[in-house]
């Protein structure tokens, strides 16, 4: 087996103020090429482990490796490693004002050399790569048309060609389908499985839609009150641990494809 | 804040003393009653004024088109003094606004500089101007200062709510891909403050524009001086002239301002 995309040991991580932890992780390993899904309640620490890996949540104790890098508790890593993680924000985090093809650039700027980035000089490579992943999200059409003026279909399908831009070793992605209907859900977790295929990066999904995700990732990591509860195949992932996790199975699944 | 609010509209209004609406029609009344004895009015004056204003309003007409290339090199003028004084008041803007973002600035930096900003403000344009040809003397440079000091203090805020209302997330998108600081500054914040700078200095050099006109009447250059100067020698065909230019003037700013915004929407 390769070597680890991410190692976590004794990783505990409280907000300010707050009575109980929001991570509370003894081990958490995760291969290179290896496909998760991170599962669990609003409020289970789904996002905040993603950002810890993704270097960009302060105040934490233990150790966090990621793609053979030390994670520090009180800085970001640096510019080298960030640009090899790659992020999908919930709520996209564009830049409205500038166009897709902008936005997808901006994915870019972690290679590029910085004094000719900021006058917008982008090498011939760094748009190829851009055209290729709005190509990949299926946007080729809508390059040019400023982020405020797509549909949440749309925006979602930016940010995400934004992260395969910057041609990461890992993928991350925070809810990449809570805000989709059944069919781009399933699209959009297609063009993220196959990306990661493609170069051959680990993929963390964090989602609350376990039935939905399952067919796309090899494993489950399932998170309560900030601490694993379960961790293995998706597959052995069945009804029983399903109401463990969640307290029962919703009543409303029309959201949720039975597997 | 030790009662409880129950934010209700309803139930705040209980807490009005009931004769508070009298209270305010009296002090209204005494202050019209106030204003008009003091003043001496006597609509008998204006009535009796009447054929005197036909009279005067005679002596604009026709307006004295002799003055015309002088009316243009002030109008000249009057365009240069605003469009220095936007350029005076932008980089003291670009400077003051970013000290008043009370979201980056720490309390004591932020708030002397809001309240600065607000004292610039509250000083009229024209007392401004007065004390600038005090200062330097007549022409068009006392103009240009005075534009540039009073416009920062509405720019400078105006900058100021630019940059507060920048949105955090795609900035830490960027951190995310890997962007230097200077690339965050320039992709991340640039962009989303960029159309509200544009916007409010091309709204602020219109006012530059508009107040400019009336500089002139203390000395402080540009198309206002030639006003007052006609005005005081009774030449009111040429004053006619002058007030024409300058009610095209503005009509012209209105113009291109509309359609600078439709180029930049």
């Amino acid at each position: 087996m390769s070597d680890p995309a991410i190692d976590i040991a004794g990783l505990a991580h409280r907000y300010q103020g707050a009575a109980a932890p929001t991570l509370s992780i003894a081990r958490l390993s995760i291969l290179a090429r290896e496909r998760v899904a991170l599962i669990g309640t609003s409020g289970a620490g789904k996002s905040t482990l993603l950002n810890l890996i993704d270097g960009r949540l302060r105040g934490w104790t233990g150790s966090a490796n990621v793609l053979g890098l030390a994670l520090q508790t009180d800085r970001s890593p640096p510019r080298d490693h960030r640009r090899r993680t790659g992020f999908v924000f919930q709520e996209f985090a564009l830049v409205e004002q500038a166009t897709a093809f902008r936005n997808v650039m901006n994915g870019r700027l972690g290679h590029m050399p910085v004094r000719r980035s900021l006058f917008g000089l982008y090498r011939p490579a760094d748009a190829a790569s851009v055209d290729r992943a709005l190509h990949d999200v299926g946007l080729d059409d809508f390059a040019a048309r400023r982020a405020e003026r797509l549909s949440g279909g749309q925006r979602q399908r930016v940010a995400i060609a934004r992260c395969l831009a910057q041609q990461p070793d890992l993928i991350l992605a925070d809810e990449p389908v809570a805000s989709l209907d059944p069919v781009n859900a399933r699209s959009v977790l297609t063009t993220l499985r196959d990306a990661a295929e493609q170069r051959g990066a680990a993929l963390v999904i964090s989602s609350h839609q376990p039935d939905l995700v399952a067919d796309y990732v090899d494993r489950f990591v399932a998170l309560d009150g900030g601490a694993v509860v379960y961790d293995g195949p998706a597959a052995g992932f069945d009804d029983s641990r399903f109401a463990a996790v969640y307290g029962g199975r919703p009543d409303d699944s029309s959201q949720v494809d039975p597997t | 804040m030790s009662r409880v609010r129950d934010g209700s509209g309803e139930d705040g209004r209980r807490d009005r003393p009931p004769w508070g609406p009298y209270l305010v029609s009296v002090a209204l009344a005494v202050l019209v009653l106030w204003a008009w004895t003091g003043s001496e009015v006597d609509l008998g004056r204006l009535a009796a004024g009447g054929g005197r204003i036909v009279e005067f309003i005679g002596r604009m007409f026709p307006p004295d088109l002799t003055v015309l290339p002088i009316v243009f090199e002030a109008s000249a003028e009057t365009i240069r003094i605003a469009v220095l004084g936007t350029v005076g008041s932008v980089i003291l803007s670009v400077i003051l606004g970013p000290l008043a973002v009370r979201t980056l600035m720490p309390r004591f930096v932020s708030a002397p500089v809001i309240w600065l900003l607000a004292t610039i403000r509250a000083v009229p344009i024209i007392l401004v101007a007065m004390l600038m040809v005090g200062a330097v003397g007549l022409g068009p440079l006392p103009g240009i200062l005075a534009i540039a000091f009073h416009a920062t203090g509405m720019l400078a805020k105006f900058y100021a709510e630019a940059i507060e209302g920048v949105d955090r997330a795609p900035i830490d998108a960027l951190d995310s891909t890997g962007a230097s600081f200077l690339q965050r500054l320039r992709f991340g914040v640039w962009p989303q403050i960029a159309p509200d700078l544009v916007r409010d200095t091309l709204f602020r050099f219109e006012m530059n524009l508009r107040e400019s006109l009336i500089l002139g009447v203390v000395g402080a250059g540009g198309i206002g001086f030639y006003i007052q100067t006609y005005v005081r020698a009774f030449q009111y065909d040429k004053v006619s002239t002058l007030t024409v230019v300058v009610v095209m003037f503005v009509l012209v700013i209105e113009l291109a301002n509309g359609a600078i915004r439709r180029l930049l929407r």
